[in-house]
């Protein structure tokens, strides 16, 4: 199998300031990797830099599109773009920043299906009502504005409305972060279904061991724009050789 | 088949003075296809960790472990994930689950796996639960909120639903009464004669011999301690 899609020597600086610095990822098909680390450690540059949010200063990035393999720097603006829209999707911290707030729950659906050339109303719409019983909105919320919504809501509607197009790879940076513990468990839960349903390939930023531990199968812990260790998510969690990934570890709180 | 060859396992806590622990050296162990092993010594003595190596929670710093001839290296997660996947399967002590998924869910996911027919699957989860004496009642509540001994046996379940070639069980029967754990020895038993290479941690004498294991005590096998 190959993997669908792989980072080598990324960098990315603002000024002399270090972004990230020297990070490799491999990303199988079906697979969930999760970048851990404190704030400030590099993990949204790092993601940011992936997915086409930021220009990293050096690198190369392999995306596999089924019959080739495309290195997403070197590619025209248009391309990346379609991309973008087609096989890529971004799920944001703030769900605010992924929806346009002035547009129907319906309509911010629709956004991905009708930029890959979808036109007909009747299946458009049928889509749409599929994607919010995927995602547990109710029928009847589709023409309601996102604004109405509360924050478990909007996030959910954020993960419609990125996976609508069934994109090869999804980003999230922190999806359950500003979210009360009942409501992540219930976007977790969804997570999970979604990605074993769907075969989702999935880079996940979070500070949270456990929403971690819970979602990924491989993990990157960063400190000071670097990877300090990576490898099987339960092995780096369980069993942690660097000295920040034992200090991350043993200061988890239990409950 | 299970295979550990020259194993050497140690900590370095590199947080509490560098403190090193060595808790293997030289650990050899094979587990052969249709035997259960048992392993014994006291608590600390690092059983659970034996488990752990196999599985890839815990790495090692030198010798061979051997899957049905597939190393684990943990240079190569992928190949970790895969051999969970379709090899390995773990029974731990301790039940893991997203808060608010259904019992039945957590029990038909690793069938779902392999087998992508929701009713099938459904249909076999249900069979075991029901062996296991988990009241209709209860398949669709989050198991977080049962006792013990139904928790353990929930994580049995979902551990027993498939027909791993290596299986890894960590007390699994620790919490049960009598009756339950009776049901869970013969489902352990039925994995035997179908072939799996089993190794587990049983505390009480009376399940390693209903299971007619051999028992191996690990500071016998370990120069370490």
């Amino acid at each position: 199998m190959q993997p669908i899609l792989s980072v080598h020597n990324l960098n990315k600086y603002y000024g002399n300031q270090v972004g990230c610095k020297n990070m490799n990822l491999t990303l199988y098909p079906g697979e969930v990797v999760g970048v851990v680390g404190e704030s400030g450690s590099g993990k949204t540059t790092f993601i940011n830099s992936i997915s086409g949010n930021l220009i990293p200063d050096s690198g190369k990035i392999l995306i596999e599109t089924g019959n080739e393999k495309i290195n997403f720097l070197e590619i025209s603006e248009s391309l990346k773009r379609l991309l973008i829209r087609t096989e890529l999707a971004f799920v944001h911290q703030n769900p605010r920043d992924g929806l346009r707030l002035d547009v129907s729950a319906g309509g911010n659906i629709s956004e991905r299906l009708m930029s890959i050339g979808q036109r007909n109303y009747g299946n458009i719409r049928q889509t749409i009502f599929k994607w919010l019983d995927k995602v547990e909105i109710d029928k009847s919320r589709v023409d309601d504005f996102p604004r109405t919504f509360s924050g478990g809501m909007l996030q959910r509607l954020q993960i419609a409305k990125n996976l609508v197009t069934s994109p090869k790879i999804i980003f999230m940076d922190e999806p359950t972060g500003g979210l009360d513990v009942s409501v992540q468990a219930k976007i977790l839960d969804l997570l999970r279904k979604l990605v074993r349903e769907l075969n989702l390939s999935v880079v996940i930023v979070s500070h949270d061991l456990a929403v971690i531990r819970l979602l990924a199968d491989k993990i990157i812990v960063m400190k000071n724009g670097e990877a300090v260790e990576s490898g099987l998510c339960d092995q780096v969690l369980d069993d942690p050789q660097h000295s920040y990934t034992q200090l991350l570890v043993s200061s988890v709180l239990q409950v | 088949m299970i295979e550990l060859n020259k194993i050497t396992k140690k900590f370095t806590l590199h947080n509490q003075g560098k403190t090193n622990i060595l808790v293997f050296n030289n650990l050899n162990l094979k587990i052969n296809p249709g035997e259960i092993v048992a392993l014994t010594g006291p608590s600390g003595v690092g059983k659970s960790s034996i488990l752990k190596m196999i599985y890839g929670n815990y790495v090692f710093q030198s010798g061979q472990i051997k899957i049905n001839n597939h190393n684990i290296d943990h240079k190569y997660p992928r190949n970790i994930i895969e051999l969970r996947k379709n090899i390995i399967g773990y029974v731990s002590q301790f039940l893991r689950v997203i808060p608010r998924v259904p019992t039945i869910e957590i029990v038909m996911e690793p069938l779902l796996e392999i087998n992508s027919d929701q009713d099938e699957v459904r249909e076999k989860a249900e069979k075991i639960l029901l062996k296991l004496n988990i009241h209709k009642n209860l398949w669709n509540l989050s198991p977080l909120t049962f006792s013990g001994g139904e928790q353990q046996r929930v994580n049995v379940a979902r551990g027993l639903i498939r027909n791993y070639p290596c299986l890894l069980l960590d007390e699994p029967t620790a919490s049960l009464d009598s009756v339950n754990k009776d049901i869970v020895l013969n489902l352990i038993n039925e994995k035997k004669d179908k072939g799996s290479s089993i190794i587990g941690i049983f505390h009480d004498e009376y399940s390693r011999k209903y299971l007619k294991a051999r028992e191996i005590d690990i500071t016998k096998i370990s120069d370490a301690k």
